[in-house]
């Protein structure tokens, strides 16, 4: 019986958040996911709200709400930003 | 309203009612109409062909927030081509106020010999100023504050500036004693030297306003505009930009690995968190300093602070990112205070920090001084300002001194240093770099935070966001506006021609503003033309195309026929 015992992964993921967001959450954490997730479903479940969030990096390539999370990735919140 | 033309030569200063040609033209538009007109593309620009303008934007002396940018142009020593820069502080505000469109300076003395430009309500003339040579920009501004009020905004170069240094730029007063307000790059400091003038001092103007075609339809868009501005996510009081500064961004291009580190060498600075806005802001509160303050008056998103020490002592006016990437980690420095004490001293001897610390950089790739080692490189900054053999060779910037000491990897286009975004890692930049006019300036169309639209580090769709980019930041720097209020105007255009059309009753619609922005771009690119400049000038250094980036091992490789058809959709 291959599949009697089930399968689980689950992700580690360094996050940091930055600038004002961090009022919201720890700004750093490694965190345990027991399933696949978007980064907005990540954002939810530290408390940030998605429409406060401006920039977003998955090791350092810069991602969008929609993307999943992978494993073992480090993940970045900024507020809005602006260069100049 | 009128031009004021000052010659150099003859110390006449005359008055001339502005040509209807240039009547609705503004700050950065008005430049480049003026350079193409009255400067031959081809002359010296430290030479008595080319001139220096000062131009408020159209938006200038309404009241307008963050409206007061002050433009400064000519031809620039450091690219061979067209420039604007532009400076916060009070000049922008004050001179239309007085009825002054432009400053147009020409010519140059017979003699070696310094003067200040004083301008009245009712009268400008040219003053000997031997007693300020030699003197840093703090110096001159307070010495001529003493001596015609406090109140009267002072315009001033410092000794890099008398050495016609290539990176050198030029200082406006603000508010109070405020200082450290800066029209930095290409070298017009080296150009004001050029002509003999040290400063212009510009009293305070009665009048509240410029007259106003339809006082209700611009008092209520100006209302919105600010209004929008306080609302925004980026910009109001719950903001980055007024919480953190410009340094809110250190930890994000970090992040994205595009922070120049050792001369550019890596795009990730590792000790990054030491400089970062968040660290800027606490130790700024923790020694009773100030945070949140403006450049200019009536700014509402107010993104300065007041740098202080140990003591509670201000160190500079304002600590900004561009400074703390170029003069920070491209340095190996990872500590504020030792680049808010480089900050002070640029400031002084009116050198651009962007220039300078690239300049910096490649001598510590060649040896002259460790990475990190602050003292050193302090030591080597004061020679500038000391006009040294070695002093002259930094102070005349990055390519002079990769020049001077065999250093290849020289992060600079079109004969001008990069400001803080490597373009290997983000590569809209780098097409900015590699096609505007202006040569590699941020500030002609910065591709940093862009969302949705392009991945950094990707080639597709680079070309046609560095363009639509490059569009907009002409209108900011015609209008006067600042870089940072763009929001509210790219969102809606229509806030922009109700302002303008409320001043100058003009009845511009959105798409007299989209020529108007577009014809700004044609006039640089013509004048570039006309001086000679090819596209191979404007190419992205060769080794960042084969020599790869940490931490993504980026190249930049937009292809050349992707630059070159930059302007085929302007």
């Amino acid at each position: 019986m291959p599949f009697s015992v089930p399968y689980r992964c689950t992700l580690s993921v360094e996050i940091e958040l930055f600038g004002q967001l961090v009022t919201a959450a720890e700004r750093q954490q490694i965190l345990t996911l027991e399933k696949s997730m978007t980064v907005q479903e990540v954002a939810i479940l530290l408390g940030l709200d998605p429409e406060e969030i401006g920039l977003i990096s998955i090791n350092g390539v810069q991602s969008e709400l929609e993307d999943l999370v992978p494993q073992d990735c480090r993940l970045c919140f900024f507020p809005p930003i602006s260069g100049g | 309203m009128y031009l004021l033309r000052v010659n150099m030569k003859s110390q006449q200063v005359s008055r001339e009612p502005v040509p209807q040609k240039y009547e609705r033209l503004g700050g950065r538009a008005l430049i480049a109409r003026l350079l193409l007109e009255e400067a031959p593309p081809t002359c010296d620009a430290l030479g008595p062909l080319n001139i220096l303008i000062f131009a408020p934007g159209l938006l200038g002396g309404g009241g307008v927030s963050t409206a007061g940018r002050l433009s400064v142009g000519g031809k620039s020593p450091l690219t061979g081509g067209i420039k604007e820069t532009n400076a916060g502080g009070t000049a922008g505000d004050t001179l239309p106020k007085l009825g002054v469109k432009a400053i147009i300076v020409e010519e140059q003395p017979q003699r070696d010999e310094l003067y200040l430009l004083r301008i009245t309500a009712d009268t400008a003339e040219l003053l000997p100023a031997g007693d300020l040579k030699g003197l840093g920009t703090y110096a001159t501004s307070d010495r001529l504050q003493e001596r015609y009020g406090p109140d009267s905004t002072v315009i001033s170069i410092g000794q890099a500036g008398e050495y016609l240094m290539y990176g050198a730029g030029i200082a406006v007063t603000g508010e109070r004693d405020q200082r450290s307000n800066h029209a930095a790059r290409g070298g017009l400091g080296a150009v004001m030297g050029s002509k003999g003038l040290k400063a212009i001092v510009i009293d305070k103007p009665t009048g509240k306003s410029i007259p106003l075609a339809d006082s209700n339809l611009f008092r209520e868009s100006a209302r919105i505009f600010a209004q929008k501005l306080i609302n925004d996510p980026k910009l109001g009081k719950q903001g980055s930009q007024h919480l953190y500064g410009t340094a809110s961004i250190v930890a994000a291009v970090n992040e994205i690995g595009s922070l120049p580190t050792r001369n550019f060498s890596s795009g990730n600075f590792e000790n990054a968190t030491e400089l970062r806005g968040e660290r800027l802001r606490e130790l700024i509160l923790e020694r009773e300093g100030k945070v949140g303050t403006r450049c200019m008056p009536g700014c509402a998103i107010a993104c300065r602070n007041s740098y202080v020490d140990d003591d509670g002592k201000p160190i500079v006016g304002t600590l900004q990112y561009e400074t703390i990437a170029l003069m920070g980690s491209n340095l190996g420095l990872d500590n504020l205070d030792d680049v808010a004490r480089l900050n002070y001293l640029c400031n002084d001897f009116g050198l651009d920090t962007i220039e300078t610390g690239a300049a910096l950089g490649i001598a510590l790739e060649a040896g002259l001084a460790k990475f990190g080692d602050t003292e050193s490189i302090l030591s080597l900054l004061y020679q500038v300002g000391d006009g040294t053999t070695l002093g002259r060779v930094i102070g005349n910037g990055a390519v002079v001194t990769g020049r001077v000491f065999g250093i290849r990897r020289v992060p600079a286009v079109l004969g001008q240093a990069m400001p803080g975004y490597d373009p290997r890692s983000l590569k809209g930049n780098g097409v900015t770099y590699a096609t505007s006019p202006q040569g590699a300036d941020h500030t002609a169309g910065n591709a940093f935070g862009a969302r949705k639209e392009v991945n950094p580090l990707g080639v597709q769709g680079q070309r046609e966001l560095s363009l639509k980019l490059q569009i907009i930041a002409a209108m900011l720097d015609s209008t006067g506006l600042c870089l940072f209020a763009r929001p509210p105007v790219i969102a809606d255009p229509q806030l922009m021609v109700d302002m303008v059309n409320g001043i100058y009753g003009w009845g511009w619609t959105k798409e007299d503003l989209d020529r108007f922005n577009r014809t700004v771009l044609r006039d640089e690119i013509e004048f570039n033309r006309l001086a000679g400049i090819t596209p191979a000038d404007h190419r992205i250094p060769e080794y960042m195309r084969y020599e790869p980036l940490a931490p993504h091992n980026a190249v930049f490789d937009v292809p050349d026929s992707d630059l070159d058809a930059v302007f085929s959709a302007l």
